[in-house]
This record gives structure tokens, sequence and C-alpha cells, in this order.
């Protein structure tokens, strides 16, 4: 067995040897195309719930009813170095909904009830405009509708509530159903910058 | 433009000059339009000139206050000044205002998925990859193997949930490879490459082992009766009379549904290779088993995943040998493989008792034909000569224990 | 009582508009001439809405009022600037620390009221700019609550400041020294009668007849309430843009209702319908987008 190798040994390895150089070389060449790792991520400046300027429109919900996961990786996360902490949000209430006793709008905007609305700070006991208060979504809860966010918007609200998808969650994968889905192209697989943040 | 603090960056070219400009005869129409006068007119041309040099005074107005706007300005225009907003509006209550010593809360934003685990799947797929040539082709064990693929199906498709899988990578690969802008991650292409050198040095271990798609139709491949019925995934299939036989393909129907997945590589690098705006990634759209690694998905996906796993009960792994598109590729790298598994652990014998070991019909002229062979090693305990020297430290016990 | 739409002055038309970024206050004098600010100029009408003057701010004017005496106050980030009727510079008000962005100004006894939207009150100050006390801001919120970045009040010939809290959906009255007297206005996303959104209303004026005029966003109206909170009339909602904000208003002798297009760039006219026939409005079709 250890003898002079044959002829169709020799040939062999040749083959082997050349295929495994051109599999390296195209592993080199995509390395060299190759500039880290692209993630999915939402353009607040298209997506039609955060982009300023379009008011009046529909919300576009695909971000929860495409993805692939049951619970959908986008979330609205409230962004508490914009929030205005109002006494009437109107992100958490409808506010088109009929006044209820106590001042306050009867009917709440999220259908799932992923907003948690509480004062904070020093509470006036007497007058609740008198006061700020703290709205967090609950993130497993939200699926990312994007009612909230097109309810913050400007001029109605202070755009401090937008669609961000949790990386954690994201598959990553291939084909995003999301990305198919979104009207604005607002969906989008990049490298992740270090300017976008939380802002 | 940031659409969330809505600063808005206009230039804005600024006219006058001392005291107001006198305004001639303007539209004598009460509220009438005054848009002609883009100027007022009537000017000094001293003035004109004035305000003509202060035309390139460039300003970026402020509308929103929540960030700090500059105005940027020629460092010689007259009316240069910085208008800086030295104290801008705060949209947010301070903690101050807000009292009680309250604490600004962190705005949630989940890190993406960290390098250092993108590492470790590729770590783990290298690892699976060597362990799983290391059992089939060294230790020669289907118990081993079996346990390695169902960890493997648990890791890269329940933990994973099927992505990233060289499979998919395909399309990665042939978008890096078209499109000048596409980006490619290095984990892509270590899933891309890692299973195809090991398939030119060893033959097809990432079909083997370590695929998730594989091992799930690996296991439901309905167990036959015979030697060992109790352990019956970690026993052979075939072997003797009366047993339960996986449909059996005829080798030339094999051959020609073995063709689709060529069909399917080729629709799919095309679909791929597309522009932007009309490519579609095919093998992710109709991953049949991804449905069920995330218990949930498209109804045509899990329909099909459904379809191919009822035929795969009594037909051995159908999406494997006449779909899968990297299974193409990895039948024609495995021609030239420098190892390959071999039935009988030393000399071949030809006695025929491994014929029907097989359920993915890859047995040929009583070997292991190299470029279907998908490392179930199933035929191992087929094999008289395995049993009785293929695992020598049993045979040692054995023989220790008879002493 | 009813309004109807007349017309716009200084529509951002085809040409260039006068204002090319921003138009964000209005006043009259005593002779009903027009003040507007904008970008960074002061741009005057005639009763008639004939362009008189233009001259050029030092910064972007937030804000802007005259004085009985005829001087011009414009309000911006950092200052006040102070001018003669004639457009001359007479001085520039700067108070490190107090000023921060002017988006109102009144003017009670000989005293000098300014709403600075960086600390949420108004501030008193003398003739010659000494800075007096603060309004607004002796209670749990340390201010307004101005969510909308604009803090907007007026003065009534009693000397009474009526200022919008917009986060409270109120209007609060107030003394010079800065005592609270009242408060009138509610939440109501429907009855027209309250103020709907988060913060509303957004700015405020009177007429002669003391009636308050406010101006809310998000849709933008225009709307009149008697002194005590009843509302008489309702204007705009088709007539201003949709992301119109922190509209100004300013009233004349006639009683017609200025408000602001802040996204249009324009100056929207109202005219008090005697007929009880609702008016086609006589719009300028040139400088309507």
């Amino acid at each position: 067995m250890k003898d002079k190798p044959t002829r169709r040994e020799v040939l062999g390895h040749a083959v082997r040897g050349a295929t495994l150089v051109g599999l390296g070389g195209l592993g080199f060449y995509l390395i060299r195309k190759a500039n880290g790792e692209g993630v999915w991520q939402i353009d607040c400046e298209k997506c039609v719930n955060s982009r300023l300027g379009a008011v009046g429109v529909e919300v576009c919900d695909y971000c929860a009813t495409s993805c692939v996961l049951g619970l959908s990786a986008v979330r609205a996360v409230n962004d508490y170095s914009i929030c205005g902490r109002c006494y009437i949000c109107p992100a958490y209430f409808d506010i088109k909904s009929a006044v209820n006793e106590e001042g306050l709008p009867s009917q709440k905007l999220c259908p799932r009830d992923a907003i948690d609305r509480k004062p904070i700070g020093w509470v006036d006991p007497d007058d609740p405009a008198n006061n700020y208060y703290e709205y967090a979504i609950d993130e497993n809860l939200c699926n990312g509708c994007g009612k909230c966010v097109m309810a913050c918007k400007e001029p109605a609200g202070l755009n401090s509530i937008r669609l961000v998808v949790r990386y954690d969650l994201c598959l990553d994968c291939n084909r995003c159903t999301i990305a198919i889905a979104c009207p604005d192209e607002a969906y989008e697989r990049k490298p992740l910058s270090e300017d976008e943040g939380v802002g | 433009m940031n659409p969330r603090t809505g600063v808005k960056k206009t230039n804005v070219t600024e006219q006058g000059a001392a005291g107001f400009s006198p305004h001639g005869a303007a539209s004598a129409l009460e509220f009438a339009a005054l848009a002609n006068q883009s100027r007022p007119r009537g000017m000094k041309p001293a003035a004109l000139l004035f305000s003509l040099t202060s035309f390139s005074l460039t300003s970026f107005l402020l509308i929103s206050v929540v960030s700090v706007g500059v105005f940027l300005l020629g460092a010689t225009q007259a009316f240069a000044q910085q208008i800086d907003y030295e104290r801008p509006v705060d949209v947010a209550p301070s903690p101050e205002d807000i009292g009680e010593e309250y604490v600004l809360p962190v705005t949630p934003q989940a890190p993406p998925r960290a390098q250092w685990r993108e590492a470790v799947d590729v770590a783990v797929l290298a690892a699976a990859l060597l362990l799983c040539t290391w059992i089939v082709l060294v230790r020669r064990s289907r118990r081993w193997l079996v346990v390695l693929s169902i960890g493997c199906l648990l890791y890269f498709g329940f933990y994973r949930e099927g992505c990233i899988c060289p499979i998919g990578a395909i399309q990665n690969v042939v978008v890096a490879l078209t499109d000048p802008n596409a980006a490619i991650s290095y984990f892509v292409i270590a899933f891309f490459l890692l299973p195809l050198i090991m398939t030119v040095l060893f033959g097809r271990v990432f079909c083997g082992g370590v695929c998730p798609l594989g091992a799930l139709q690996d296991l439901v491949l309905l167990p036959t009766a015979g030697r060992g019925a109790g352990r019956y995934i970690f026993t052979t299939a075939g072997g003797g009379a009366g047993r339960y036989i996986p449909l059996r393909v005829p080798r030339v129907l094999d051959k020609i549904m073995g063709t689709f997945k060529w069909v399917y590589l080729v629709l799919a690098i095309w679909l791929a290779a597309r522009p932007t705006e009309t490519r579609d990634f095919i093998i992710c759209r109709f991953d049949p088993f991804v449905g069920f690694f995330r218990f949930t998905g498209p109804t045509h996906m899990l329909l099909i995943g459904a379809g191919l796993l009822v035929l795969g009960m009594f037909l051995g792994r159908p999406y494997c040998r006449y779909l899968c598109p990297y299974g193409a590729i990895l039948s024609l790298l495995s021609r030239i493989s420098w190892r390959y598994v071999t039935i009988t652990p030393d000399k071949e014998l030809d006695c025929g008792l491994c014929a029907e070991s097989c359920p993915y019909g890859a047995m040929k002229d009583l070997r292991a034909e190299k470029s279907s062979c998908l490392f179930c090693a199933r035929c191992f305990n087929a094999c008289p000569r395995h049993r009785v020297r293929g695992r020598p430290e049993v045979t040692s016990n054995e023989s220790s224990q008879s002493s | 009582m009813r309004y109807r739409y007349i017309g716009v002055i200084s529509g951002k038309g085809t040409n260039g508009g006068l204002f090319a970024d921003a138009l964000r206050g209005l006043a009259f004098d005593a002779t009903d001439r027009l003040y507007a600010v904008g970008d960074s100029k002061l741009v005057v009408f005639s009763p008639q809405g004939k362009l008189l003057r233009s001259r050029r701010t030092e910064r972007p004017g937030h804000s802007v009022a005259v004085a009985a005496d005829g001087t011009v106050y414009v309000g911006q980030p950092g200052q006040v600037q102070l001018f003669d009727p004639d457009g001359k510079l007479l001085d520039t008000w700067r108070d490190a620390g107090r000023l921060g962005l002017v988006t109102a100004i009144g003017f009670v006894d000989d005293y000098v009221l300014l709403a600075d939207a960086k600390d949420r009150c108004i501030r008193r100050y003398d003739q010659g700019g000494k800075f007096l006390n603060e309004i607004g801001n002796d209670n749990r919120m340390r201010g307004f609550l101005i969510p909308n970045k604009h803090l907007d009040f007026v003065v009534d010939p009693q000397g009474v400041i009526h200022a919008c809290n917009p986060g409270k959906h109120r209007i609060e009255r107030y003394t010079s020294a800065g005592k609270l007297l009242g408060h009138w206005g509610r939440f109501d996303g429907r009855d027209p009668a309250g103020f709907s959104g988060c913060c509303n209303p957004t700015n405020i004026t009177l007429n002669r007849q003391g009636h308050v005029v406010v101006a809310v966003k998000a849709g933008p109206r225009a709307k009149v309430y008697s002194a005590d909170g009843k509302l008489l009339a309702v204007m705009g909602e088709d007539d201003l843009d949709p992301l119109c904000k922190n509209t100004d208003v300013a009233v004349d002798s006639r009683g017609r209702i200025y408000v602001i297009d802040t996204a249009r760039l324009h100056i929207c006219v109202f005219a008090p319908d005697i007929t009880t026939q609702p008016a086609e409005p006589n719009a300028d079709e040139t400088v309507k987008p």
C-alpha cells in the first residue's frame, strides 16, 4: 500500500488539490467583499409610520403581520430622551374615543394593551393633569403594528416612538418576509453603523 | 434630516440691510399674492450689493429645538454671526422637573447578535463536521452519529431556527459575486465553504451528521425491525427477511430525479443573481423544514415540509437526494473526495450482506457510492466484519471478560 | 358666530415667497399694521395686506409684539431685539441663563413680559430690560407643559395674563406678579369645545370683544371661545396644512383672525361672517399650493 502511488491516485490528489485551491480562492475573493455583519433594520425616514409629513394616512402594520416569527421581531420603542411624559398621550389613548368621567379618553390605542402608563415623580393627589407620566412599551406584548408610532408623530406628537428590529429575536433571514412586504422599502439589511443607536 | 428629532436643515438666503427697505408699488389688491416679490424692489444699489454678498450666507434654521441648531456662516460675511442655541428647548422633562429622584430609563434596544456568537456558530459547525468525520470514518458508530445529528438538529435547527445554513448561503455567495455593492458576512462565507472543503477531503460528512434538514428526515425514516429492535433508530435497515425495507427507487429513476436538484440550484443561482428589485431567495422561500424549526411559517412551507416528512417516512431523505441544491454541489465534490465511507472496515468481501442496508440507494456494486452516500452509517452494522472487528475495544472487552 | 376664509398673505409662491423656511410670529400695532417674523426677517404689511417693509433680524424671529409707543419687540433664540417703528434697531436684550427661546411677548403696565420656552415660564422685565420676576413656574411641574416647544400668552386690558398650558389642555390666568387666578379648558378628542391631542392649544390671542382666540395643532384649526371658555367658532379645518404646528394667531381691529400656516409659510385670514350663509372662500389660487 505504501508503494509508489498509482497514476490514478496522483491524478486524484491533483484534482483535489486544485479544487481546494479553487475553494480557497473563492473564499479569499469573498472575504475581500465582506464588510461585517449586515442586519435587518428599519429606516425611520422611509417607514410611513415614522416618516415626517405622512399624516392622515393609514397605519402600515406589515411589520406585525409579515414576520416569520409568531410574534414579530419588530417592536415599538419609546425613546425616553424625547418622550414628553404627556398627561394625554395620543399613542397610549385613542384620543378620538369618548371622554370618561375622569376626563381621559375611554379607549386605549394599543390593540394588545402593551403600553403601560404610570405617573412619575411627585404625584399630585388632586390634579391628575399636574403630573408627568411615563409610557413604557412591553416588548413581550408589542408586535410592532405601528399604531402608536403613527400617533406619536409630528405634529400630533414628538416622534418619540419608533419601530426597531429586536436583533436578539430577528433570525436574520436571507429572505426577510417583512422586507418583501414593506411598501416603503424601509426595511433594509445593512451593517449597523455607530450613529444609529438610541438617539 | 432626522425624522425622530425633526431637525430640519434648510438653507436660507438672507436679505436686508440696515433699516427697513422701503417697498414701492406693491399689488394694490387686498390680500393679493406677494409671491412675485422675492426681494423688495427699490433697494439702494449699495444695499443691494450688500445683500448680494450676504446671499452666500447659509444658515441652518432650526425648527425643532431638540437638537442644537447651529448656523453655519461664511467667515467674511458682514452679518455673520453664529447663532447657537446655547440653551435648546428640551421636549422631555428633565429628571429635576419630574422630581422624586427620577432616573431616566434606558430606551430598550436589543443589541445585534454578538459577533462572538456568530463565531460560535462557525466553531460549532467546524467541530460538528470534524466529529462527524471521526464518528463515521474512524469510530464507525451509527449510535454516536445519531447523537451528533440530534445535537446539530437542536442547535442549528431549533436553537438557531434554521438560519444560518450552508444551503441558503449559496444565494448570499451568488449575490456577493454578482452584485458589486453587496456585502457578505464572514460567517456566511465560513458556512458556505467549510462543508465544501470537508466534502473534498472526506465526502458528504455535512449531510450525515451536521445538516439539521438531513437529520430531521433521517429521524422520521421508519425504523426497521431486526437486530436490536428495541433500539430501533440505532440499528440498521434491512439485512434479513421479514423486515421493513424503505422504498427502493429504481436506479435509473433515482438518477433522473437526482437531476432536479441541479435544476433547483441553477434556478436559485439565477434568481439570486438578478438585480435587487427582482432578486429572490428561492431556497429560503421554499425551505421545507424551517417552519418546523420555528414552529410557525407560511402555509405553503409547512405543507411542503409535512409532505416531505411523510414521504420521508417511507423513502429515505427525499429532500436531500432529489431537491437540495447544496447537495448537488456536494455530490459533485464528493466524487473526488480523498477519504470516503467503506462499508467494511478493512478489506471488502463482496458478501452482499449489506446490500439492503442503505435506505438512500447509495449502494452500487456492493460499495458505497461516493456521490450519493449520505454518511448515515447504517450499513456498518450490516457488515459481519464490522461487527467482529470494526469496534476493536468492544472486542477486547469481550475477550477480557471471557478470559 | 362664523368666520370665513378670505385668503392668504405672503404665500410661498412660484417665484419664492417672502418666507423661505419659517414663519412664526404675528402681531398688530395700534394702526392695524401686521408684523410677521420668520426666517431672520421682520416683515410689515399694511392693513390691506400689502407688503410695506422688510428688515433683517439678527436671529430667527419666534415672536413679535408692538408696544403702545410703537416699539417692535422681536423674540429670538437667546435674545429680544427692539426696533423703532421705522425699523431702526434700538436695543438687543440678552439675559444669559434667562432668555432661552422667546416665543411670546406681552405688555402690562410699564413692563414687558417674555415667554421663555426653554424654562417654560413667563418672565417680567422693566422697560430697560431688567429682570423682575417669573410667572407660571411656581408649581409642581416647574413651569408650563409645552411638549410642543412653544409657550404663548396674551395680556388682556385689565392686565391679566392668559397663558396656554397645552400639556394640561388649559388656559391659565395669572397676574403679572405670578399669582394663578384660575384656569379653564379640558381635554376632549371628540367635542370640538375641548382641546384634543397631547398638547393644545398652542397659541392664544384676544379680540376686541374679549373673546379668546386660540390655535390648535393636529389637525390645525383656530377657535374662538368666550372669556369663560364657551366655544363660539371654529375655523381653518380645511384651510391650514395638516402639518401646521404652533400656528400663531392675531386679530385686527375689524375682528379678522390671522393664522400662520407654518407649513405653507403664509398667513391665512378669516373674517367674521356677518351673513348667515357660509360664503365661498375667496382664496387666491396663485398662492394656494
